[in-house]
């Protein structure tokens, strides 16, 4: 905590002053419901940003992972009755079981393999979730799921229940990043040989940051629809995995907190494109996907590193310069007065 | 002394090429033994069989008279076999201290969980590995880079920093290939020295190099490989002397001189 603190002070000083002042600076209903939206996507993006930037595999699964969170919570709270905490505690966990046997099943988690995987995995969650009608209420989906007490159970208690859980992701996976575990994600990355003769068992831990993310999508999932109050299996399907892996890219998979300023981008890009569709009928529909994939595209063609790390590397390339100048000017100064 | 690593008749085929053919050495508990050979005899092929990167298309190595075929790759560190690599490979985006504390993994235990909540555990481990870490940069003499990141570090810096990733998990056997290509006289001379104190510690040091000033001056023994069979095998004066080396040696700079 103390080094979190030390190494990312300044950084998560900003983000939780923004965080908190958000709902007063906006204090509007919809614009709370919007922050909280983009708060559930965060938690999700950290976890892929975990797989993705660290651990450099792709997952086009991410969406399943959030449905079942949001259907673990949902059945055993409003089927069961259990209370929606033991129902949260589940949805980490189931999601993170079903990583696990996907993990394993595709030894080695090689190349693209795991891309394939996961998009597969992707569509038969959201068909099961579909056909399993007599649990899930099919198509038709769910009602009266209970929201979770905290202070109450007003937009603006949601907004800090949702970004409270935001924030220990996040301090959990800037933890991370900094230790040996971490180190082991970023090192199978560049050099899975140098990696493995470290001694990084390479497949378990490309399977731990999986399940990992497959729990942090399943913990969103399940606030997801204990927030929402209804469920269906539509948001669940491989449109919004896309739009996960977008806002990844689009901050840089290798920082955390790009995926985090990706997904504020990409949530206003699509606000901005609702706002819009009201003036430009031809807006209106699945816009938002080709937008979206546009977007990749041009990342991944101009700027494959993203945004945090482009403009941290900007930053750290002209206060180089600078300090370079400035040793220049110095010397000139002692040879002037030499 | 007894033998550290036994290789026997080992070879390696790629596709129908034999890299390495039926080739035999032991390395003993702390000396230095040199492999040489002319581009292409197959020393690498050796060595990334001995560290468990590629397995032997036949033969077997024995460390600590323990068979390594059933012996997954990233259980070599753990066992005390560390090495470096010809085509540098660094984790480029982390610090050099980072690449470092990478080194350290087999010596640490904390969970992903324990490292996620920064449990006491976690952090005292965390604390030794930057300890230990900083004491090698300090040995190979980049302590003052150990917050620079490493893809900007020049090549030679970057050896350097290999042999200390390789030395904080204290490796019994340090695997180098060619740790001294692209130094200069008084940095190969410095690296010879530290090799040395390297040995005097206690880990022995299976080494792949060109330059035949650091094997002369620090090699115990010498084999020598020529297109994937081993020629000949000696103290570093038979060697020099032993006219199978020479001819190995003058006939690749006859072709190199013809092409
Ligand atoms: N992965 C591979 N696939 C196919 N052929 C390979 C592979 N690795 C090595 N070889 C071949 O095996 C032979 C031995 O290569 P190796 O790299 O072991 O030589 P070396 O002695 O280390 O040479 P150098 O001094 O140039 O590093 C060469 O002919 C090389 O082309
Ligand atoms: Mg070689």
């Amino acid at each position: 905590m103390k080094q979190v603190i030390q190494k990312w002070g300044k950084s998560f000083g900003i983000y939780l002053v923004l965080m908190i002042l958000f709902p007063f600076v906006m204090p509007d209903e919809y614009y709370r419901s919007v922050g909280i939206i983009i708060g559930l996507h965060a938690i999700v993006t950290i976890g892929l940003c975990l797989v993705m930037g660290l651990a450099g595999q792709i997952s086009l699964g991410q969406a399943a992972f959030w449905g079942i969170g949001a259907y673990t919570s949902a059945v055993l709270t409003t089927k069961y009755g259990l209370p929606p905490l033991v129902g949260l505690v589940a949805s980490a966990i189931v999601p993170g079981l079903f990583a696990f046997i996907l993990g394993r099943a595709i030894a080695g988690l090689q190349g693209y393999y795991l891309a394939m995987a996961t998009l597969a995995f992707g569509y038969i969650v959201q068909i099961g979730i579909t056909e399993w009608e007599p649990v899930t209420g099919g198509a038709s989906g769910m009602i009266s799921i209970p929201r979770v007490p905290f202070f109450g159970d007003s937009e603006l208690s949601m907004y800090y229940l949702i970004w409270a859980v935001v924030s220990c992701v996040l301090l959990f996976s800037l933890n991370l990043l900094n230790s040996r575990v971490g180190r082991a994600f970023r090192a199978i990355h560049k050099s899975e040989i140098a990696a493995t003769s470290m001694g990084i068992d390479v497949r378990r831990f490309k399977l731990n940051a999986f399940v990992v993310s497959g729990m942090f999508a399943g913990i969103s999932g399940g606030l997801y629809a204990h927030y929402m109050g209804i469920l269906d299996p539509q948001p669940f399907g491989l449109h919004e995995s896309i739009k996960f892996l977008t806002m990844v890219v689009v901050g840089g998979m290798t920082s955390i907190w790009g995926a985090l300023i990706g997904t504020l981008l990409i949530n206003f890009i699509s606000e901005g494109l609702i706002a819009m569709s009201e003036f430009v009928p031809g807006l209106q529909g699945d816009i938002d996907t080709i937008v979206f994939g546009g977007i990749l595209v041009l990342i991944i063609m101009f700027m494959p590193e993203g945004l945090v790390p482009r403009i941290r590397s900007l930053y750290e390339k002209s206060r180089a310069k600078k300090a370079k100048a400035r040793e220049e000017l110095q010397r000139m100064e002692r040879k002037a007065t030499t | 002394m007894t033998a550290l690593l036994e290789v026997q008749s080992l070879s390696r085929d790629f596709g129908g090429v034999r890299a390495v053919n039926r080739v035999d050495f032991q390395v003993k508990q702390g000396e230095i033994l040199a492999l040489i050979g002319p581009n292409g005899a197959g020393k690498s092929t050796v060595l990334n069989m001995v560290s468990g990167v590629i397995p032997p298309s036949e033969g077997e190595i024995r460390y600590n008279n323990q068979g390594l075929a059933q012996v997954p790759g990233y259980e070599y560190a753990g066992l005390g076999i560390t090495r470096t690599f010809q085509n540098l490979q660094t984790f480029d985006d982390m610090t050099v201290l980072e690449n470092v504390m990478v080194g350290m993994h087999t010596k640490t235990k904390s969970s992903l969980f324990s490292c996620g909540l920064n449990l006491g555990r976690a952090r005292k481990e965390e604390q030794k590995m930057r300890e230990q870490a900083q004491m090698w940069l300090e040995h190979v003499g980049l302590a003052s880079l150990a917050f620079a990141q490493a893809g900007s570090l020049p090549y030679g810096k970057l050896r350097l920093m290999e042999i200390a990733r390789a030395m904080v998990a204290e490796p019994t056997l340090l695997l180098l290939d060619e740790p001294a290509a692209g130094l200069n006289h008084t940095e190969t001379a410095e690296m010879s020295k530290m090799f040395q104190d390297i040995r005097a510690n206690g880990t022995a040091i299976l080494l792949v190099e060109h330059d035949m000033d650091m094997i002369m001056a620090i090699a115990d023994r010498i084999v020598v490989l020529d297109q994937g069979t081993k020629i000949a095998e000696g103290t570093p004066r038979e060697i020099q002397e032993n006219p199978k080396v020479i001819a190995a040696y003058l006939g690749t700079e006859e072709e190199e001189g013809r092409g």
